[in-house]
């Protein structure tokens, strides 16, 4: 004769349960904003790399970080300007280390990388000393500047994504075009 | 007091300025752009310089998004554990920070205890151990014994003039211990005592100490004066005796 066992879920594996399903539903949320966002981590970390394969990597890096962090985010309506300033962050620490590599092999070897074919097509010679001024903006300028640059986004919605005064944008907008200027103006054609 | 002329120089900033925040020049601006050619042209540059300016941060800032990313990110997340907040290592490091700790201040304390080149010392912290002490006679019997000329016996008597340190000794094969009082001068003197006891066999001659003539002179005993007696015949003392009287003379 054939026993039946009824086998009931303890405590252990009901909290077990409980935490996949929370996690399922962290997954769709983040998610959601995946779609949405992806493309701003990945076009602020173009705009202080200025190379796509390394926006594109730390726009990956970024979107981990996040989700990693995802649940420690208690206002999920600020997950934009999250986001942007983690991606922005390992944005400058990339640009930083390379710099620092760049000295290192430019001790035994002259040979500066070349850059890829889309990087060549993109760069005129004013947009590369456009480039290259925004560079040496200080870094809240900056971050102001890439995000008004951005498509859809107006100055009201860069303050509230970076959770500051809109005077304070207009301000740094108006020093880092200002700065720009002064820099470019003798490149201009 | 006659107002200043400005001059097109004056304008410049005004200009740029302007172009900057991307406003419309003020009243007095383009009045001043309305008159000279010269500035009105030089506004009209900075103009454009601030459209190649907006046009180069817009291409900047709007990059194409490769459309390999989100299946990377997508992929990347399905390889990932599920983000759980886990307390376990943080405790982890707070505990090994807790035993660090402790044992550099154990270590720091026991190192100032034994310091090496004091080897008296570090013998006497050994020795500090009640455990390991055999039991002793007190001190304080032994000095009785001795000769006030040895100095062991002058350094035991020290002892009870000046106690400065507490150290344990076994009175007894029991439990109960004595308490010694022993002057710091002369701890390695005790030491050495305590050490001649736990290996079977006192030797007083290892203490050692300067005599002091002081320590004589309180020594010393005085001869015992004994004053003259009366003595009366017992007879006397029998009938002071008698039952009523409760007095009774020795």
């Amino acid at each position: 004769m054939q026993e039946l066992v009824l086998i009931q879920p303890g405590r252990a594996a009901e909290k077990e349960f409980a935490q996949e399903a929370a996690a399922a539903a962290l997954r769709r949320e983040f998610e959601e904003r995946l779609a949405e966002c992806g493309p701003l981590a990945y076009r602020v970390a173009r705009g202080v790399l200025r190379n796509s394969a390394d926006a594109e990597d730390v726009a990956q890096e970024a979107l981990l970080r996040a989700y990693r962090r995802f649940e420690r985010l208690r206002d999920r309506a600020r997950f934009r300007g999250w986001l942007v300033r983690i991606a922005f962050r390992l944005a400058i620490d990339r640009v930083r280390s390379s710099r620092r590599r760049e000295v290192r092999e430019t001790l035994w070897s002259r040979t500066a990388p070349k850059p890829s074919t889309e990087d060549l097509a993109a760069a005129s010679e004013f947009q590369g000393h456009l480039e290259r001024a925004m560079e040496e903006l200080p870094e809240k300028q900056r971050l102001v500047l890439l995000l008004a640059g951005m498509e859809g986004h107006s100055l009201e919605e860069v303050a509230e994504m970076l959770g500051l005064p809109m005077g304070t944008v207009k301000s740094r907008l108006f020093f880092a075009r200002k700065q720009l200027a002064e820099k470019l103006r003798c490149h201009r054609k | 007091m006659p107002s200043k002329m400005k001059t097109c120089k004056d304008y410049r900033t005004a200009m740029t300025d302007a172009a900057a925040a991307a406003v419309e020049p003020s009243l007095e601006l383009r009045s001043h752009l309305d008159a000279c050619a010269p500035c009105r042209a030089a506004f009209g540059d900075e103009l454009q310089l601030f459209a190649a300016l907006d046009l180069g941060v817009r291409t900047a800032a709007n990059a194409e998004v490769p459309a390999s990313l989100l299946p990377r990110v997508r992929v990347q997340l399905n390889e990932q554990a599920i983000p759980r907040r886990s307390w376990i290592p943080a405790a982890a490091v707070v505990a090994a920070a807790v035993v660090l700790v402790a044992t550099m201040l154990f270590a720091r304390k026991f190192g100032r205890d034994k310091d090496p080149t004091n080897p008296a010392a570090n013998s006497s912290a050994r020795r500090i151990s009640p455990a390991r002490i055999q039991p002793a006679p007190p001190v304080v019997a032994h000095i009785e014994a001795t000769n006030p000329q040895d100095p062991a016996a002058m350094n035991a008597h020290e002892t009870r003039r000046e106690p400065t340190r507490v150290y344990l000794a076994a009175n007894t094969a029991g439990p109960r211990q004595v308490s010694v009082l022993v002057p710091s001068g002369q701890k390695d003197a005790v030491d050495k005592l305590l050490d001649a006891l736990e290996r079977g066999g006192a030797k007083t001659g290892a203490l050692v100490a300067e005599k002091s003539e002081q320590l004589s002179q309180d020594l010393a005993v005085l001869p015992l004066a004994i004053s003259s007696m009366e003595i009366e015949p017992l007879a006397t003392v029998s009938e002071e005796s008698a039952p009523g009287n409760e007095t009774t003379r020795f």
